[in-house]
């Protein structure tokens, strides 16, 4: 039985290789929840903020803000985490600030293994299952995830818990985080990709370890800036024979000649990607430099629109 | 030979950094496939979970022990090796347990370590742990083997910073003060199965207690207990591994992609490296558009473009040439401003590789790759 559409889970994470265009597509889908009228949070993990500039609002830092109307974003860091998480548990504000806030045990805390990828993940799957008023407080969570690797680790640590911590907080946590992660209604993991080589073939890796790793439901194969097929063999065929010809002529061939070899190239690894990833594949063109930012993530969000 | 490979010269470690995505990876493989074809023998370390390396060298795989790529293999690829070129990927679990076995004094030690539960989280799955462990396994490749030249490639942090503060995170936290005097009632205790009332007793450790559970202060307690005595030894090395990292025989090279944000990361990491006295010795951009055009020049119209093919090609070739060839240039003109931004930083050998026609992923590539470095 098919799972719910994509953006009718409440947890969607993405990741995949560096410089794919996570944010991108994070971005878009967010703005895509939006308009069907879902209160949509978009967190990242201890990075460098994209998402609300992508959205063409001011960075917001690690405090949950509007974007947009609709959309907020937030920075997960582990500091932070750590602080609402500590308070949560101690419910008692000077309890916190009288040990946590200690110099020495807030070292102390940096070196429990795993505690601050547990207290992040913590955070975000918090905010999934927080309800405000009887209601969910967001309809969808939206983590744009570390690069592979990364992700990976982050999203085991439950898991990882589970396996080495005893009976305890830290466990009981690990456990209804896990329980939600794996949570098929609820949560799925998507992968973005560039149609080139080495993203293609981490997607693939990524793709046997959310599968026999994370155990977290698949939901779609985002394939980024793919170029558009422009020129025909034939064409294709003359520009060759041009690229030596003066000027304007021969520069122009060479141009196209660049641009069909990569957009062959490109129909290569998306073929290939579509074989090995029994997934659902959303394809996003690829756009010129300059609309870059906000422009092109409307764009984006237009064209998945129409699939998702 | 380009500008990067000259300042790399006579050096006999190359470290690539950056953030991810840039590739790194491919950087560092052609570096050194350069140098094994020059007639040295090189080893590639890459630590990367995502095993691209392997990849990028036409390999199927790579293991935790250096592996040839054989000489028929560059052949196939039309190079003839003078040298070695070895390959290997970091097993981030294999080398800790290495390091403890250097530094424990004795079988019993060894395996009370290899057997805690925090041990075994921080060996496999912290983060910042592979970066320790990269730097760690340099210094030992370097010293302990004969290699003419190791090149690293970094892991995919999601800031090129993170592979200089990981590091010392883990060994702060390995001859930490503050943790050991929070447990020393535990510590000076000296067995396993603490309670936690032992911990000292203290309102600061129940409170620890609530918030992570007590057994895991207990793991921790056991762990920092059997770690003691081997906090100089890890200490010492650290030293050694930060000494080596700023040696003339080092050289940084700084790989970044032609957008803003690549740069600014870039830039930023270059002022850190500099302000820590490790030596850098190039920059690279990675992927730049070729520029075509004259600059000044105005782009050809369609009409312009049409009467220059004069009947040849299909209907619209010319207005797809025209729209080609200007997007071509706006990307081009954008990297070039990128890549100005990044050498005019600082007066260091730097190489702006032109995107490739075709992805690089087998040694032919690699060896064209080169080529530009």
């Amino acid at each position: 039985m098919p799972g719910p559409s994509l953006l009718d889970r409440r947890l969607l994470i993405v990741t995949g290789k560096g410089g794919v265009g996570k944010s991108t597509i994070s971005a878009a889908l967010a703005l895509l929840a939006a308009r069907r009228g879902k209160r949509v949070l978009v967190c990242e993990v201890n990075a460098q903020e994209r998402i609300a500039p992508l959205l063409g609002a001011p960075p917001t830092g690690s405090v949950i803000r509007e974007a947009r109307p609709g959309i907020s974003t937030v920075v997960v860091n582990p500091h932070d985490s750590m602080r609402e998480y500590g308070l949560m548990v101690l419910k008692f504000r000077t309890i916190y600030e009288a040990v946590f806030e200690n110099r020495v045990v807030r070292y102390f805390l940096k070196v429990i293994p795993s505690l601050a990828e547990l207290v992040m993940l913590g955070k975000i799957l918090h905010e999934v299952r927080a309800r405000d008023a009887g209601r969910p407080r967001w309809d969808l969570v939206i983590l744009d995830a570390p690069a592979t690797g990364h992700a990976v680790q982050l999203l085991r640590v439950p898991a990882a818990l589970l396996d080495t911590v005893p009976a305890g907080p830290l466990r009981a946590d690990a456990q209804w985080m896990q329980g939600l992660l794996v949570d098929p209604r609820a949560t799925a993991l998507s992968i973005v990709t560039l149609p080139e080589e080495m993203p293609v073939n981490e997607a693939i890796e990524l793709d046997t370890q959310v599968r026999g790793v994370l155990g977290i439901a698949r939901g779609a194969l985002f394939v980024n800036a793919m170029p558009e097929r422009r020129f025909e063999p034939a064409e294709r065929e003359l520009l060759l024979g041009l690229q030596g010809e003066p000027a304007p002529l021969g520069p122009a061939a060479w141009a196209a000649v660049l641009q069909s070899r990569r957009a062959e190239q490109a129909e290569r690894y998306l073929g290939r990607a579509r074989a090995a990833l029994d997934l659902p594949t959303h394809v996003v063109p690829l756009l010129p430099a300059e609309e870059w930012g906000p422009a092109a993530v409307e764009d984006v969000a237009a064209l998945l629109g129409e699939e998702i | 030979m380009g500008a990067v490979l000259s300042g790399l010269a006579g050096r006999r470690i190359a470290v690539c950094v950056g953030s991810g995505g840039v590739g790194k990876t491919t950087v560092a493989a052609a570096i050194g496939l350069s140098r094994a074809l020059a007639g040295e023998k090189v080893l590639v370390c890459t630590i990367d979970p995502a095993r691209r390396l392997a990849n990028a060298l036409g390999l199927a795989a790579l293991g935790n022990v250096e592996a040839r790529v054989p000489t028929h293999k560059l052949a196939e690829a039309g190079l003839e090796a003078k040298g070695e070129l070895h390959a290997m990927m970091l097993d981030v679990k294999r080398t800790w347990d290495d390091l403890v076995a250097r530094h424990a004094p004795d079988r019993q030690r060894l395996e009370r370590i290899l057997r805690n539960r925090i041990y075994q989280q921080l060996s496999g799955a912290l983060a910042g742990s592979q970066e320790y462990m990269a730097m760690e396994k340099l210094y030992e490749l370097s010293t302990e083997r004969d290699y003419d030249l190791i090149v690293l490639d970094t892991p995919p942090t999601a800031h090129a910073l993170d592979f200089l503060e990981a590091p010392d995170r883990i060994v702060d936290f390995l001859g930490n003060e503050t943790a050991r005097r929070l447990l020393s009632p535990a510590l000076h205790a000296g067995k396993v199965g603490l309670k936690l009332f032992q911990l000292g007793g203290s309102y600061v450790a129940k409170t620890l207690g609530r918030f992570t559970g007590a057994e895991v202060l207990q793991d921790l307690a056991e762990f920092m207990s059997t770690f003691q005595g081997m906090y100089e030894g890890f200490k010492e090395r650290a030293a050694s591994v930060r000494q080596l990292l700023s040696e003339p025989q080092v050289g940084f090279v700084l790989v970044a992609a032609p957008n803003p944000l690549s740069v600014d990361e870039a830039l930023f990491f270059h002022e850190r490296l500099h302000a820590e006295a490790m030596p850098v010795a190039g920059l690279v951009m990675n992927r730049v558009t070729p520029d075509l055009w004259p600059a000044g020049t105005p782009l050809p119209s369609a009409g312009e473009l049409g009467a220059a093919l004069g009947g040849r090609g299909t209907a619209g070739l010319p207005e797809r040439l025209a729209r080609t060839l200007a997007e071509h240039q706006r990307a081009a003109r954008a990297d070039a401003a990128e890549a100005a931004r990044l050498f005019g930083a600082a007066a260091l050998p730097h190489a702006a590789v032109p995107r490739l026609e075709s992805d690089v992923h087998d040694l032919t590539g690699l060896a064209r790759l080169a080529a530009c470095l």
